[in-house]
């Protein structure tokens, strides 16, 4: 069967599968004793041994069975998690991720069997969660007999494919059989086997269901007709049917749907002789089960149907960490583009429009001025939903730090820990693309660099154990993460000293240079204070990196620092690169737009309150001094305001920095969409982009954040 | 107007069924001040009346600014200040022309005049000898067309030199 076109499903899931178990193992090495993870993890385990099988790729599915076996026993409470289990997983992961590497190139899996972590596995199976290897024991048995009952293509016996001897009936279920039997209908047991190669279990199963219920009722099934129809089973599902209709019509009804390999079916009796030789703790697990149904989630049963074994009525049953089914669309982003295009367009054509009926004048129709109100609040309401569309959480990005500090804390031999907030702050699809490199590098940066180690921590009277801190929240238009430790910040002199080793200043200036300009040396290409190169980083290809990257989608780093007690950088981030609200105003006889972001007030200030400092021109309003920028001046224009009356100065912000900028007038606030200016002309620093006003002319976009 | 023209060739071609040959090349010709410049039709998308140019600070003096070209915005270069004229003088008849070369994006050309389309045969042009001067080297020959003499100009080298400025 040709499964190409869903090859790009697969890898999208299974990564998503893939972080889900990174971070879920993370959690367990937490809280060895949390069911629901482990309960998580089985399940993520399971569905990646499912999808690998079906797309084909056996080495994959492999490791992943044997994942899957570990943490069923786990789930049995045959044995508990280990620290040592725990590295062994976190391996099996990268492994997997190996495999899907290999397979997002060239589609195929690779050649590499991955035996020495299958053979670990199976030995923890072995060794009762004993991380080391040794002889036989009874539950390898015990692990030997389950297999064949997964892989239906071995000739197991009849009794251990009856899978519906292992469905747990409740009352209810009871109660039913009972009737059936005095109404002289039967009672059947039948276990449906898909064939191995079919691609929509789902829909088999559902076509099964739809044949059996034109012959009769199904009252359970296993697994659950709910985990059915997410394709959350293996390859055979089992149900308890009443019917008045022969075995054999069941039988040829459940038939008649392709790809089925075998269905099995036998009366049913409410005590099945066959639950006799199912393995003893099964039984047990059942007793308990049955002698009180009501009771929230059951003991698990330990057959390889395990998951499956859960009574399918009775809500109240259903696991508590069962996954909300997600009503997603996936979506191609080029799609989203081009509509987030298409709204560009009409808020150009919407703007055209305010603008042809304010040139009308003052006797135009109210009732047109009412619907161009309207139809401005949809194109901003329009252009807001599509946003949101292309907005994502950072989560899928910053999830993997957590695994990656840990990693990272054992190889450096530093103890330390990452704590996040603001996971769910969104961001444009393509910004948060782009960022999870800058971020590691950060990271990085703050495990090697920032944190010292463990004894010189202690020594300074500090907790031993580092902390990170990745904080992300939305600031106005911006969004902001920053990274911070606690660790010994940057050391300024060594900085200073490493420059001057290295030619890239003069001792002199050295001498001269503020904090920050010492800092800004560390964002210069292949720097880095790091004594040795380490594989975690030294190589000083960190920074500059980082700093390109944020500048190419508009954002700006900023570093904080005090020596000894840590450094935070923090990295600001525009919401949206393609539609900003933004303040028109005109310098001479041109307009121009400045993002509405970065302006924090605007000012009427008379000229005899502008003072010089240094021969510069600044303004002292509420307690601080700003300086003033003439933008006249800088873009090189003939202002047309009238020297002595008073001046319009827009006060703007970046980061902690202020600056007013001296315009002629004010036009307004209006949704300006970003148009590039092509590459023929080299902008300069200061014009951000050009927008299309509603007469048609092209107005600049001034980077305030430049001017500063 | 200009458009239709540029049309009409095209269709007499068709029409006649005269497959254009291989060592003729089509020019727009151009008047610039007292000389005439000619530019290879294939690198022409578009000619549009003079319309309001939105100037662009702190950039090279020959680029006049961007445009708006149907929501795209274009940035425009005067061919005059490029090829050492005077500034240009906007008339009636001033036109831009829009280039596009392969692998980059439009730009805007600022001409006093769009006069006809000519097609001329190898051998009516003259290659420029190699006294490069500043206007020469924007120069891929000479042609000659009723008793006129039309400079065949190199809009690569032209836009070249945009470029890398």
């Amino acid at each position: 069967m040709d499964t190409s076109q869903y090859l790009e499903i697969f890898l999208d899931e299974t990564k998503e599968h893939l972080q889900n178990l990174n971070t879920q193992i993370m959690e367990l090495e937490q809280n060895p004793e949390n069911m629901d993870t482990i309960n998580e993890i089985f399940r993520a385990a399971h569905s990646l041994k499912g999808m690998a099988g079906t797309m084909g790729y056996k080495r994959m599915q492999n490791l992943t069975h044997d994942m899957e076996n570990v943490f069923s026993e786990v789930r049995n409470g045959t044995f508990k998690v280990q620290p040592d289990m725990i590295d062994v997983l976190f391996k099996c992961l990268d492994a997997l991720e190996e495999y899907l590497a290999n397979i997002q190139q060239t589609t195929e899996e690779g050649t590499n069997d991955n035996d020495e972590l299958i053979k670990i596995l199976n030995d923890i199976l072995k060794n009762n969660g004993e991380v080391k290897p040794s002889s036989d024991s009874p539950a390898t048995e015990e692990k030997k007999a389950e297999q064949p009952a997964e892989a239906p293509s071995g000739d197991a016996s009849g009794a251990s494919r009856e899978k519906w001897h292992e469905i747990k009936i409740g009352d209810t279920e009871k109660m039913l059989i009972e009737k059936a039997n005095s109404e002289g209908l039967k009672v059947y047991g039948v276990s449906v086997y898909v064939e191995e190669a079919c691609v929509l279990k789902a829909a088999r199963a559902f076509l099964v269901f739809k044949a059996l219920e034109k012959l009769g009722e199904i009252i359970v099934s296993s697994p659950t007709a709910q985990d059915i129809e997410d394709e959350r089973f293996e390859l055979s599902f089992s149900l308890i049917f009443i019917s008045g209709n022969t075995r054999d019509e069941v039988i040829a009804a459940i038939k008649s749907v392709s790809e089925i390999e075998e269905a099995l079916c036998e009366e049913y009796k409410t005590e099945a002789p066959a639950q006799a030789a199912a393995p003893e703790q099964e039984k047990a697990a059942e007793k308990a089960s049955e002698s009180k149904p009501a009771a929230a989630p059951s003991p698990k049963p330990a057959a390889t149907s395990a998951a499956s074994a859960k009574p399918a009525s009775g809500g109240g049953n259903k696991p508590a960490a069962k996954p909300v089914v997600n009503r997603t669309v996936r979506v191609d982003i080029e799609k989203l583009d081009n509509l987030m295009n298409l709204v560009s367009e009409l808020i150009i054509a919407k703007n055209s429009l305010v603008a042809a009926t304010a040139a009308e004048g003052k006797d135009n129709n109210s009732a047109v001025n009412e619907q161009i109100e309207y139809l401005e609040s949809v194109t901003t309401n329009l252009h807001e939903s599509v946003m949101k569309v292309r907005m994502v959480p950072i989560e899928s990005v910053v999830a993997k730090f957590p695994r990656m500090i840990r990693d990272l804390s054992k190889k450096l031999d530093k103890k330390m820990e990452l704590y996040m907030t603001g996971e769910d702050t969104e961001l444009d699809r393509t910004v948060v693309d782009e960022i999870g490199d800058p971020l590691m590098h950060m990271l990085r940066n703050s495990a090697d660099h920032g944190l010292e180690p463990n004894d010189v921590r202690v020594a300074n009277g500090k907790p031993e154990v580092g902390s990170i801190f990745l904080d992300a929240y939305q600031d106005g238009n911006n969004v902001v993460i920053s990274v911070r430790d606690d660790g010994g910040g940057v050391n300024i002199e060594a900085v200073k000293n490493k420059a001057i080793e290295r030619g890239t200043i003069t001792p002199e200036q050295a001498e001269n240079m503020t904090e920050k300009e010492v800092i800004d040396l560390l964002f210069l290409p292949s720097f880095s204070t790091a004594k040795k190169v380490s594989d975690v980083s030294g190589r000083g290809v960190g920074l500059d990196v980082v700093k390109s990257k944020i500048e190419s989608l508009s954002g700006e780093v900023e570093v904080k620092n005090k020596f000894g007690e840590g450094s935070s950088w923090i990295i600001r981030l525009p919401l949206t690169l393609a539609i900003i609200q933004a303040l028109m105003v005109v310098v001479g006889d041109e307009k121009y737009a400045i993002a509405l972001g970065s302006i924090q007030t605007i000012e009427d200030v008379s000229p005899s309150d502008i003072k010089l400092v240094q021969a510069k021109e600044v303004i002292h309003i509420r307690g601080t001094v700003i300086p003033i920028i003439r933008l006249n001046k800088v873009l090189d224009i003939e202002s047309t305001a009238d020297e002595s009356k008073n001046l319009t100065v827009i006060i703007v912000k970046k980061g902690d920095k202020q600056a007013g900028l001296v315009v002629d007038e004010l036009i307004g606030q209006q949704e300006v969409v970003i148009k590039s200016m092509g590459k023929y002309i080299k902008v300069p620093k200061i014009i951000s982009g050009a927008t299309i006003l509603g007469n048609g002319d092209v107005a600049l976009i001034l980077d305030a954040n430049a001017l500063i | 107007m200009d458009e239709v023209k540029v049309m009409d060739e095209q269709k007499r071609n068709e029409s006649l069924n005269r497959p254009v040959e291989r060592d003729t090349t089509q020019y727009i010709v151009t008047q610039l001040g007292n000389e005439q410049y000619g530019i290879d039709i294939k690198y022409i998308s578009n000619i549009v009346r003079m319309q309001k140019i939105t100037r662009v600070p702190k950039v090279y003096g020959y680029i006049k600014g961007v445009i708006n070209l149907r929501g795209e915005v274009i940035p425009t270069i005067s061919l005059r200040l490029k090829m050492g004229l005077p500034e240009d003088e906007i008339t009636k008849k001033t036109r831009i022309i829009i280039l596009k070369l392969e692998q980059h994006e439009s730009i805007g050309v600022l001409v006093d005049e769009v006069k006809e389309v000519v097609t001329l045969d190898d051998e009516h042009v003259e290659r420029v000898s190699y006294d490069k001067d500043d206007k020469a080297k924007f120069l891929s020959g000479v042609g000659k067309y009723d008793g006129k003499l039309i400079s065949l100009l190199d809009i690569t080298a032209v836009l070249s030199d945009v470029v890398d400025a």
